[in-house]
């Protein structure tokens, strides 16, 4: 069982509108593990601020853009 | 699997194999004297080498098997996971320790206080170590 976070994303969407990104080299643009990066996509992880930052920039777009709040985390 | 959630699962195995040696040798012999065996300076100071050989075994093994994996520093995430997991795991120390401290003030068998206090700090680096593999798979 998972303990789904309130904070969604759509880091896996946007990996694959820049070319198909790679989830190593997104973690190694933002200095993560690649399992941390597939942690955030599962909504398993909640990255910080810092690091929400870093993957905005990485897509060029707004970190409002790649995260989002959610009401009911498991919708 | 993340390489520390590898160690994680090599080192709970070890101490749990570790902990349960001592503790069946600890009790035949509290059996065969007909009270709390003292500690054996001899067996301890055995049993601390063996399990840090293994340790040190464990992990060279997983970082062979791992490779640049390992060198890595610990992510934000990862921080987290092992904070969270040497937090709950002291509680379990701490607990053992005062029930040790409480059974030792209404016996007096000081050779239980040492086995109760030496069972506490196995039980909490078995804890942490299973506290970090459920972070890592439940999620932080």
């Amino acid at each position: 069982m998972t303990k789904p976070t309130r904070i969604g994303n759509r880091i896996r969407e946007l990996r694959e509108l820049n070319g198909n990104m790679s989830q190593a080299a997104l973690a190694e643009a933002i200095g993560v593990t690649r399992q941390t990066v597939i942690a955030m996509e599962q909504g398993r992880y909640s990255p910080s601020l810092e690091s929400a930052f870093r993957i905005a920039r990485v897509f060029g777009t707004g970190v409002e853009d790649v995260f989002s709040w959610q009401e009911h985390p498991d919708s | 699997m993340p390489f520390r959630e590898k160690t994680a699962w090599g080192m709970s195995l070890v101490l749990i194999l570790a902990g349960a040696w001592y503790f069946q040798k600890v009790i035949t012999q509290s059996a065969a004297l007909g009270y709390t065996s003292p500690p054996d300076l001899r067996f301890f100071i055995g049993y601390v080498i063996t399990v840090v050989v293994a340790s040190i075994t464990v992990a060279v093994t997983l970082s062979m098997l791992s490779g640049r994996e390992a060198d890595a520093p610990a992510d934000e995430r990862e921080k987290v996971i092992l904070d969270k997991a040497g937090h709950w795991s002291g509680y379990i120390l701490a607990v053992g320790v005062v029930a040790g401290l409480w059974h030792f003030g209404w016996t007096g068998d000081g050779n239980l206080l040492f086995h109760i206090a030496f069972g506490a700090l196995m039980l909490s680096q078995i804890a942490e170590y299973l506290l970090q593999i459920a972070l890592y798979r439940r999620g932080v």
